[in-house]
């Protein structure tokens, strides 16, 4: 399985699915934060989504990429386009999407690109073995012995948010 | 494979697009989508650190530790966008506008 692995990962054609895969994520990323309509937003997100779920596959974590389509594609974006849809004014072409600020958020993030260009300066100069994939069974191993209680405290803040929500969006009683 | 520091710089990326779009954006729906991308490169990069950092096979406990971080993130991610949108439909019905900039209940 290692064999193929290397041979899969090693190949040029793999490399240039890579930046393929990165040009469309980021593409999609700027298709999110740049566009007007709203529901086109939503399915630029989705670009993003998939791409990362893609380079996810590249990095040689399928189950993540299989979670990564099935809960974000599947489950918080359609909640999102639920959202979207029953907001009204989404189209309307007199509200500009960007608020008045837009130009000092533009230099904030690019100052923090920079920040965080110079931490990945110093983590390219660890040292990095060969690339080490880990089998799905590693890791759900490892989610039912060492971090079995972190799983457990993540299905208590999921039926938490769950019924939380229910109680936030339900319209309010006449009394 | 491409080199690690690739890998991370589209983390960066997407990171620094999601933050200006957590800034910038007015609708608050378009807020919660941008948020949703500054996750989704942080969990990029923990399974990246995994990949090329990591011990790799069924070796150490912590194998699959970068993996198992960014699965959480996953799962906190869509606990956070539940309660969002429940939040952001509550503040439609009363205030009906989810303008961030329209809603100023606190101003004095």
């Amino acid at each position: 399985m290692t064999d193929a692995w290397l041979l899969t990962f090693l190949s040029p054609m793999a490399r240039a699915a890579f930046y393929l895969l990165a040009a469309v994520t980021l593409a999609g990323a700027l298709g999110v934060t740049l566009t007007r309509n709203l529901f086109h937003s939503a399915l630029w997100l989705a670009v993003t989504l998939l791409g990362v779920a893609g380079l996810y596959l590249y990095l040689g974590a399928e189950f993540l990429a299989v979670v990564q389509v099935l809960i974000y594609v599947g489950a918080i974006l359609v909640l999102l386009l639920f959202g979207v849809m029953l907001t009204a004014r989404i189209a309307d072409p007199a509200v500009p999407a960007l608020n008045r600020q837009a130009l000092l958020a533009a230099l904030a993030a690019l100052g923090a690109a920079w920040a965080l260009r110079l931490a990945i300066r110093q983590a390219a100069a660890l040292p990095a073995g060969p690339p080490a994939p880990v089998p799905l069974t590693t890791l759900g191993r490892g989610l039912v012995t060492t971090y079995v209680l972190p799983f457990e405290v993540l299905s208590l803040i999921l039926i938490g948010a769950l019924v939380g929500a229910v109680v936030i969006a339900r319209p309010e009683r006449r009394r | 494979m491409v080199p690690l520091a690739h890998v991370l710089l589209v983390g960066v990326g997407l990171f620094a697009i999601g933050l200006f779009g957590a800034l910038s954006r007015r609708n608050a729906i378009g807020i919660l989508m941008a948020v949703e991308l500054t996750l989704n490169a942080t969990a990029l990069n923990l399974v990246a650190f995994n990949t090329y950092l990591g011990t790799g096979g069924t070796a150490g406990r912590d194998a699959a530790l970068g993996q198992t971080v960014a699965l959480f993130v996953i799962g906190i991610a869509a606990a956070g966008a539940i309660v969002g949108l429940a939040l952001v439909l509550a503040v439609y019905r009363q205030q009906r506008t989810i303008s961030a900039d329209e809603i100023h209940l606190l101003k004095g």
